[in-house]
């Protein structure tokens, strides 16, 4: 039987680790809104942020703030390239969303395997932020990174909604979500739209990337299960609404951490999956689809 | 006894009375049709006869069974086989191919028929293809056989989802605008085929806005407006209906018949 | 999510059509006995991949639907001929035929609620599936060994007379894969492969001609889910081990690049398409460990490019004619 303690500390590394899912479950949505399609290459963007992060640092002895400027938009070029080499001729051609879906992942595939050659399959980390920590609160140890990590969540939410509510874009973004069709009639540019969505989503990833990898480790392959949990945030949040994907990524964060305890780390992701199918299964809309966490802004 | 007898229907999608509370009855080997301006619930009426969604109230009896509320598909294994507005071929395949297939309901061969092909799989597979050739020509379409059906015109796709709903040897068929964006020539040649049709001993509901084929070839009709049932007769009696004639006139149609 | 379907009864070239594509896996069997243990190897791997393909195949290209977790089959096969044949001493053949019905039974079990799924859920739950058993397989180390993956499996072999060397397991290979594309191809032409067609084509219209469509998807993920048990199970005696990467992402991937390739929906596609995808890397040595990367670039370039695949090349003109007896 787990103890209080350990079950308080499971719950305070999931908040961490939920956030950065529902982080990547925004990138999700930011993708499908503007183009109807569920990118399954997202987690790859985790992992490369986590990846260029850790170069810079170590070969270049970049500073921390340095090396995360540059990753950043690194990415997020990573991310429209993907949108214009694969994405576009795609739509263009009147690919099937299914074939759109398989070729996301196949770049999946592809980016992560690149990855393998130029970097090797060692995992690799680098340090908190901030040095010292953690602080410990009765017998919970809490470190700092995790300070970092809702900060900087609490920061971009922030950020997202003044980019959607108060920006030129983001209102061009959210109506391209709302229909393409009739933003195109209102001459929104819907193609650029769905670049600025690709690097927009990308550059999430990368941030979620850049600061998970302290608490764990980033190595070529870390990008399916961030990527799955990301889903599953969004799934859970009812698909395409920010706020949804946030608490989503948090619940299943929290459910993930009490299932290690539970059933000892190797079983987190299956844990994780089934969360996935039982919601796909049975709360198709999502579990708060009843509340409003945010506008329902792609109708099906 | 009725064939089809729908009984105080009512359908409604949040607040909005798609149908309400309509009642009439289809006699074997009858033509009726269904009329209405738009929005006046006739698709959804046949949506809810065909099952494709269960009405809010109310039943819908076929051959004497209680056919409320039952998935399309075991609606269709019943006889009563549909047709739609917008036409749903199996485009990437042949013309022959999308009627073959509309013989699924009359035939039974399954995984191990096809596996072991025994002698009576091989003489359905025959009938089936016999079949198909048969129906094209009764439509037309027989020079067509072997074109791929999202290269036919449309108004031959109109004609081409009507064999195949035939292939399928229906007791009642539900037909949606068949003639919804044909030509004068083709709506005639689809007038032919429909009568034929009928003649052939087969009950047909018609839902049309083309008021002089309805008034042609219906030996009854029924005129919805507004979700409701405002008449019921043969066409002598529906043009001199007056509800009928607001109900055209307030609305942009004109009865041209 | 309606895949290009060809037709499904083949046209006037059926004869021709068949004839060469079963004459040409035949030379490549040929060829690989001739060749070194390698090269038979090689072709022994495309052949597995065959029939894994040519069930994947009736569901995603004859029924049009999309499952990305079929791996989760074929580890089932794999792992449960190992286990059987190793651990309990059972005959291959009976443990390739158990695996084979409970994949099957698993197919049922697991699709009954996934299939209602459509479009993007439907491709993240089949997904999610494949993912599980992958987690499972490296997880519950007790039965399968974990990481460490499980050796000494066996040789293929019937009722108590192995196949020695890897030439006869090449042609019982071959032979098993042709036998799995006739059986496609008899199913296709018929009355359940033409409701199969029909559910790919439209639903809708599948539904008012009373084709039961939740069945019939149902029935076809259950047969895709038995050819990927064999598809397993072989590789497993082929090789004599078999570890958790076998089954992993890769092996999804991989197979939909075959399918593509080949010509989705087609009979012999799937076939063709896994004998060019795994030979291409072999004759272009050096690239083995740019292998995963060739994959996922040429799957990316045919969907972009030729969605209909090679076999989609050929039977653009053979489709207007017409073959009279197919029976």
């Amino acid at each position: 039987m787990p103890s209080t303690i350990e079950i308080l500390q499971s719950l305070v590394n999931g908040v961490g680790v939920g956030l950065i899912y529902g982080l990547v479950g925004i990138g999700f949505c930011v993708i499908y809104n503007a183009s109807g399609i569920v990118n399954f290459a997202q987690g790859v963007f985790v992992m490369l942020g986590g990846m260029f992060c850790q170069v810079l640092m170590s070969q270049l002895g970049l500073p921390i703030i340095l090396a995360i400027a540059i990753t950043v938009p690194l990415v997020a070029l990573a991310g429209m390239a993907m949108e214009l080499a694969i994405v576009r001729p795609m739509l263009h051609r009147g690919a099937t969303l299914f074939a759109i879906i398989l070729a996301t992942l196949a770049a999946q595939i592809m980016i992560e395997r690149i990855t393998l050659l130029g970097f090797g399959d060692r995992p690799r980390t680098f340090p908190d932020f901030t040095p010292g920590g953690p602080l410990r609160v009765g017998e919970v140890a809490v470190g700092y990174q995790l300070f970092w990590i809702l900060g900087c969540g609490a920061l971009l939410v922030v950020a997202l909604w003044l980019f959607f509510n108060r920006t030129r874009t983001g209102r061009a973004l959210r109506a391209c979500s709302q229909n393409r069709e009739a933003a195109q009639l209102l001459g929104i540019p819907v193609a650029r739209m769905m670049l600025v969505a690709f690097a927009l989503s990308a550059g999430l990833g990368a941030i979620a990337g850049v600061l998970v990898t302290p608490t764990q480790y980033t190595a070529y392959n870390v990008g399916t299960p961030f990527g799955v949990s990301g889903f599953i945030a969004a799934i859970i949040g009812g698909f395409g609404r920010a706020g949804g994907a946030l608490a989503g990524g948090l619940l299943l964060g929290v459910l993930q951490a009490l299932a290690i305890v539970a059933l000892g780390a190797g079983f987190k992701n299956v844990a994780a999956l089934s969360v996935l199918l039982v919601v796909l299964m049975l709360f198709p809309n999502g579990l708060f689809a009843g509340f409003s966490l945010g506008a329902r802004v792609h109708s099906k | 006894m009725a064939l089809l007898s729908v009984d105080n229907v009512t359908k409604r999608f949040g607040g909005l009375v798609a149908n309400q509370s309509i009642s009439f009855d289809v006699g074997d080997n009858e033509l009726l049709a269904v009329i209405g301006p738009n929005g006046a619930g006739k698709t959804t009426l046949f949506n809810l006869i065909s099952g494709f969604f269960p009405p809010t109230s109310g039943t819908v009896r076929f051959d004497g069974r209680d056919i409320t509320g039952q998935p399309s598909h075991k609606v269709a294994a019943a006889g009563l086989v549909r047709t739609y507005q917008l036409v749903q071929l199996f485009s990437q395949l042949t013309v022959a191919e999308n009627v073959e297939i509309g013989s699924h309901r009359v035939t039974r061969g399954g995984v191990g028929g096809a596996l072991f092909r025994p002698d009576w799989f091989r003489r359905e597979e025959r009938s089936v293809r016999e079949g198909a050739r048969e129906l094209l020509h009764f439509v037309g379409l027989e020079g067509q056989a072997d074109l791929p059906a999202d290269k036919l015109p449309y108004g031959r796709q109109r004609l081409l989802e009507v064999a195949r709903a035939l292939a399928a040897k229906p007791r009642l068929l539900l037909l949606d605008e068949p003639a919804a964006g044909l030509n004068t020539q083709e709506t005639e040649a689809l007038a032919d085929v429909i009568t034929r049709i009928h003649r052939g001993g087969t009950t047909i509901i018609l839902i049309e806005h083309d008021m002089s084929l309805v008034m042609k070839i219906a030996q009854r009709i029924v005129v919805l407006d507004f979700g409701k049932k405002i008449a019921e007769g043969t066409p002598a009696e529906i043009r001199a209906h007056p509800d009928v004639i607001a109900a055209y006139l307030g609305g942009t149609e004109v009865v041209d018949a | 999510m309606t895949s290009r379907v060809t037709t499904f009864t083949e046209p006037a070239a059926l004869r021709w059509q068949s004839v060469s594509p079963a004459a040409g896996a035949a030379m490549l069997a040929v060829l690989g006995l001739l060749s070194s243990d390698y090269v038979t190897t090689v072709l022994g791997f495309a052949f597995i991949y065959a029939i894994f393909c040519t069930g994947l195949n009736f569901f995603m290209g004859y029924t049009g639907q999309a499952s990305f977790g079929q791996s989760a089959f074929a580890a089932i096969g794999g792992y449960g001929s190992a286990i059987l044949c190793t651990d309990l001493g059972w005959d291959p053949v009976l443990a390739l035929f158990a695996t084979m019905a409970l994949s099957g039974v698993a197919a049922v079990i697991v699709g009954y609620p996934t299939l209602r799924l459509r479009g993007h859920y439907l491709a993240m739950a089949t997904f999610a599936l494949g993912l599980i058993v992958y987690e499972i397989t490296i997880e519950w180390t007790s039965l399968t060994q974990g990481y460490m993956g499980y050796a000494g499996i066996p040789p293929l072999g019937i009722v108590g007379f192995e196949l020695p060397t890897v030439k006869h397991q090449l042609v019982a290979l071959v032979v098993l894969a042709l036998f799995g594309v006739a059986v496609a191809n008899r199913l296709r032409r018929s009355r359940f492969g033409r409701a199969l067609a029909a559910i790919a084509g439209s639903e809708p219209a599948a539904l008012a001609l009373g084709i039961d469509v939740a069945r019939y998807k149902l029935i076809a993920f259950v047969i895709a889910a038995i050819y990927a048990s064999a598809a397993g199970s072989l590789f497993a005696h082929f090789v004599g081990f078999i570890s958790p990467e076998v089954f992993g992402v890769t092996m999804v991937v991989q197979s939909f690049t075959m399918l593509y390739l080949g010509g989705i929906g087609t009979v012999w596609g799937p076939m063709i398409g896994a004998v060019i995808v795994s030979v291409l890397p072999e004759a272009l040595r050096g690239l083995k460990e740019m292998q995963d990367i060739a994959y996922s670039a040429i799957l990316i370039l045919v969907l972009i490019f030729v969605p209909r695949g090679l076999a989609g090349l050929s039977s653009l003109f053979a489709r207007f004619r017409r073959n009279t007896e197919p029976l």
